[in-house]
């Protein structure tokens, strides 16, 4: 029938218009397949007419070039859906509104620059303490593109150790190499999984990567399983990565199936790098037949250590005068003690500089010292918690009390609120404070539930509603007793 | 004299309005404005990327504190012509599908029209992430305003959160994300990569507690009648917030204006003073550190005075310490005790049985024919209580359990077992209807009687 017949032409079509990119020929759109690998041979072929279209262009083809090729003529504001037309089509490019007078570079302190500077989004052009991950990704991807074969990599570790990082660092520098004409060219493609709202999107973002049109998953999932499956000379490797991968997976594990598949393909020349957190996510999460495709190919990023988070800072640092060195060895020490975390060591840094700017507005010359790192730890870092009791109404400090004792007297976490209430009444009577009753004893525990000192349930199990306490008896006895010295 | 008529009402509306549609007057929390501000204007004038989240109880004032400082912010020419300010809420959007969609309108991106977003859930996510990484220090810098951040946290994957606190955190257009939250432990809500991604920032607004002396003249602040040159001050104030374009600030049209007031000097010398005399009695005093003792925050006193000033009318032109007291008195009330003096006699019996079952069984669950049989032992020696049928008394106990004086063991239970047989529990303190018992109008004296003890 016809319409069996249309079907795979039109895919043909398509698939075509994802091999423009790689073959850098706009005629080649028009041919059909077949006469495409006789074409393939002969480089100097061109054809007659490039611009007669051929008959067996699809309608919504042509029908969208010429409405486009009106509209560039005259000049008339585009309506919403034919704007959306355009955005999918890749031709419309996104962008933000425009400030009305530019950032000022000029006057700026030394504070100032250091801060820009402390910046986590200012990467430097080489990680310190990462060389020798770098080395080993870059060896592993140079070694495919040269061999020009495909495969997988992991690369784990916990958050803000640099991962990413190295490795767009590697990508970069392989991309100068291939500028010196030292290296096959390659494309490069990247993924997130948490930019993406399921996991079979990720078909849709590496589509339009590779062509910049906005298609369905299923179609953009089919022209790429035809892309990676179908060989075709000339053909440049191509570099996938992978980013927060854990995302991915869904129960049926397909989207990462796929992925780590095309690889496996000679025709492909796919190399996927995949990033996660978990060391044991592919034995953990993966199936078996993911985990055997993913190989064996894995790098592990440590959290740093304080040597090297010191180091770290005082590379973007060099040659300013800002930081006094034993206040970057403090919040090295502090931020190596709890998570390795290069994000937070100069988020904490650029804090200092924060309050070293506040704190000394009269001083000419202004230098983040002990006192000011001290001060953003403690903001940073330290737990509100007795703060906040200290800060609760007396009724509030002494419910917490009462469900203290209770936590005591019964010797389980778990209390009752009638059991509450009771040490309430007593503790109420001793202090010589009048008895809140136990509708306003129910709103203060709501109160107390809001804020997440205790936890409980929903008031509408009135006198029997569970109280947990979400603070330690300690930090209660501690901060009312601090209060009443 | 109408003239005094008229000053008063105008008084009490000038009082109501400012009590409920001032929305930018912050007192106190100096260094936490001033930080929120600082951070704020770096991120317009510098382009830098922030993160900060606003931690307090609730009626701390960190919607306040946020109002206070943009409409600080806006008396400046480079903030407002500079910034884009989008506001979320996590009450109105529960998912990130519709908090995407509002974003997307609020940054007049390119495929909204007149607030209709066009696209997918999945192609507004990638055109949001395509503008933003398409701007850099030259683009707008946009603050994103999240209230009820925690309630961002429980959308699926965190998606949003990952990907502001991301932008932010990479050199793409300057962003600011300020969450504002009452949670305490906010931070252990996030994701790990979230987490990271977070700067960590915090700024909590705790409400000034053992400082009782602020808190009266607080009273007297919210009481006051301000003088022309203040009022002035203030009008200039609310003026600027016109000027911003944004429709985030959908207040400004309503918010409070102090140009529409003019008081006549002597009045509010009169007036004035007389809320200082009235401030300096101890039974003023007593209700305050009463109302001081249970909740210390601001929204608690407004609501307080509103009710207060309410009672304003030409006939009482002053606010007596008797109303005070009497006001606070409704405050400590026990609504339950209430609800039980409306209830009927037979009413009131079943509950004293139920009493008597649970003193005797230690708050063991009891059942319509437990209380029923408990009932009849005392209906049958009492000369009130003999002919009461057996439907009524259980159209009596449906009725308590209606207005969850008892309640069900299991709120699944209905329809298993028969309504006499299904087993509840009392809602009720035993001081509680000891009070009703004491409080109920023309009692018995039998039930009365029967009331304290158990055995007739």
């Amino acid at each position: 029938t016809r319409l069996a017949e249309g079907t795979p032409r039109r895919s043909i079509q398509l698939s075509n218009i994802v091999e423009q990119r790689i073959f850098k020929d706009d005629d080649i759109i028009s041919t059909p397949k077949r006469a495409r690998s006789k074409l393939a041979e002969d480089v100097d072929y061109t054809p007659k007419k490039s611009s007669q279209k051929t008959p067996t262009r699809p309608r919504r083809v042509s029908t969208a070039i010429s409405a486009s090729a009106s509209k560039s003529k005259e000049q008339a504001p585009l309506t919403p859906s034919q704007k959306l037309k355009k955005i999918r089509s890749g031709e419309l490019s996104p962008s933000m509104e425009q400030r009305c007078q530019p950032v000022d570079a000029a006057q700026k302190s030394q504070l100032q620059l250091a801060r820009e500077q402390l910046h986590v989004s200012v990467v430097p052009k080489s990680l310190p303490c990462r060389e020798k991950e770098f080395d080993n990704i870059y060896s592993f991807l140079e070694g495919k593109i040269e061999d020009q074969c495909g495969g997988c990599m992991y690369v784990s570790g916990v958050p803000g150790t640099g991962k990413t990082a190295t490795v767009t660092g590697v990508i970069r520098t392989l991309q100068r190499q291939v500028e010196q004409r030292k290296l096959p060219a390659f494309e490069f493609l990247e993924i997130n999984g948490m930019r993406l709202t399921e996991p079979r999107q990720a078909y849709v973002q590496i589509y339009k990567q590779l062509t910049g049109k906005t298609v369905t998953w299923e179609h953009a999932h089919t022209l790429l399983e035809k892309r990676f499956t179908t060989p075709a000379p000339r053909r440049t490797t191509t570099v996938l990565l992978v980013d927060e991968l854990d995302i991915l997976c869904n129960r049926r594990q397909d989207v990462v199936y796929n992925l780590l598949d095309w690889p496996t393909k000679a025709a492909a020349r796919l190399v996927v790098v995949t990033i996660a957190n978990t060391m044991d996510l592919p034995e953990r999460v993966l199936m078996g037949k993911v985990t055997s495709r993913l190989g064996l190919t894995r790098l592990t990023f440590q959290p740093y250590t304080h040597k090297q988070l010191q180091e770290i800072v005082g590379a973007r640092l060099a040659g300013s005068e800002a930081f006094k060195g034993e206040a970057v060895q403090l919040v090295a020490r502090k931020v190596a003690a709890v998570s390795g975390d290069a994000r937070r060591a100069l988020d904490i840094c650029r804090r200092a500089t924060e309050i070293a700017d506040t704190n000394e507005a009269q001083s000419s010359q202004k230098c983040v010292n002990l006192l000011h790192v001290q001060q953003a730890l403690a903001e940073m870092i330290a737990s509100a918690k007795v703060q906040a009791i200290k800060n609760c109404s007396r009724l509030e400090q002494i419910f917490l009390q009462a469900v203290a004792a209770e936590v005591t007297r019964t010797g389980v976490e778990e209390t009752t609120f009638m059991g509450v209430y009771q040490q309430l009444e007593t503790i109420v009577a001793f202090m010589g404070v009048a008895l809140p009753a136990p509708g306003r004893a129910l709103s203060l525990c709501a109160k107390l539930g809001a804020e997440r000192l205790i936890i409980s349930e929903h008031s509408r199990h009135d006198l029997y509603q569970k109280i947990l306490l979400n603070v330690s008896t300690d930090d209660i006895h501690y901060a009312l007793r601090v209060e009443a010295n | 004299m109408p003239e005094i008529g008229q000053e008063i009402r105008r008084t009490r509306r000038f009082l109501k309005e400012r009590l409920q549609r001032d929305y930018t007057t912050l007192r106190g929390y100096e260094a936490e404005r001033a930080n929120v501000r600082q951070l704020l204007q770096r991120t317009a004038e510098m382009g830098e990327s922030n993160s900060l989240l606003l931690i307090g109880p609730r009626g701390a004032g960190k919607t306040t504190l946020i109002n206070a400082v943009l409409t600080d912010l806006l008396l400046n020419e480079a903030f407002v012509n500079n910034t884009l300010i989008v506001h979320l809420d996590g009450n109105l959007h529960t998912d990130d599908r519709i908090a995407l969609k509002s974003i997307t309108v609020q940054m007049r991106l390119e495929n909204a029209t007149d607030g209709k977003v066009f696209g997918s859930f999945a192609e507004n996510l990638a055109f949001l992430l395509q503008c933003l990484k398409a701007g850099d220090k030259q683009s707008k810098s946009v603050v994103f305003i999240l209230e009820e951040f925690d309630l961002f946290c429980t959308h699926h994957n965190q998606t949003l959160l990952y990907n502001l606190f991301d932008v932010s955190q990479s050199a793409q257009a300057p962003i600011c994300v300020l969450g504002v939250t009452c949670r305490l432990d906010v931070i252990e809500l996030l994701e790990k990569r979230v987490k990271s991604r977070f700067s960590h920032r915090q700024v909590f607004l705790f409400p000034s507690a053992n400082k009782f002396d602020a808190y009266t003249q607080l009273f007297q602040q919210l009481m006051c009648i301000p003088s022309k040159k203040e009022l002035d001050a203030q009008v200039d104030r609310v003026d600027s917030l016109e000027q911003f374009k944004s429709d985030a600030f959908c207040f400004k049209h309503q918010h409070f204006d102090g140009l529409e007031y003019d008081f006549d000097k002597k009045y509010t010398d009169s007036w004035n003073k007389h809320i200082a005399k009235l401030l300096k009695l101890p039974a003023t005093q007593k209700t305050l550190q009463m109302l001081y003792d249970f909740d210390v925050s601001e929204a608690f006193l407004k609501t307080f005075l509103y009710r207060l000033v309410a009672q304003l009318k030409p006939a009482a032109p002053l606010i007596t310490v008797e109303q005070l007291s009497a006001l606070a008195n409704q405050y400590e009330s026990d609504d339950k005790v209430e609800l039980l003096c409306g209830l009927s006699v037979i009413e009131l019996c079943l509950i004293i049985a139920i009493k008597h079952h649970s003193q005797i069984y230690d708050r063991d669950p009891f059942n319509f024919e437990i209380v029923f049989a408990r009932f009849s032992k005392f209906a049958k020696v009492s000369t009130t209580m003999q002919g009461v049928e057996r439907a009524i008394v259980l159209k009596a106990f449906e009725h308590l359990r209606i207005v969850e004086l008892i309640m069900p063991l299991s709120s699944s239970g209905m329809g298993k077992l028969q309504k006499e047989f299904e087993m509840h529990k009392l809602a009720l303190t035993y001081g509680q209807i000891q009070q009703a018992v004491q409080r109920y109008q023309a009692l018995p004296t039998e039930v009365a009687q029967w009331a304290q003890s158990s055995l007739i």
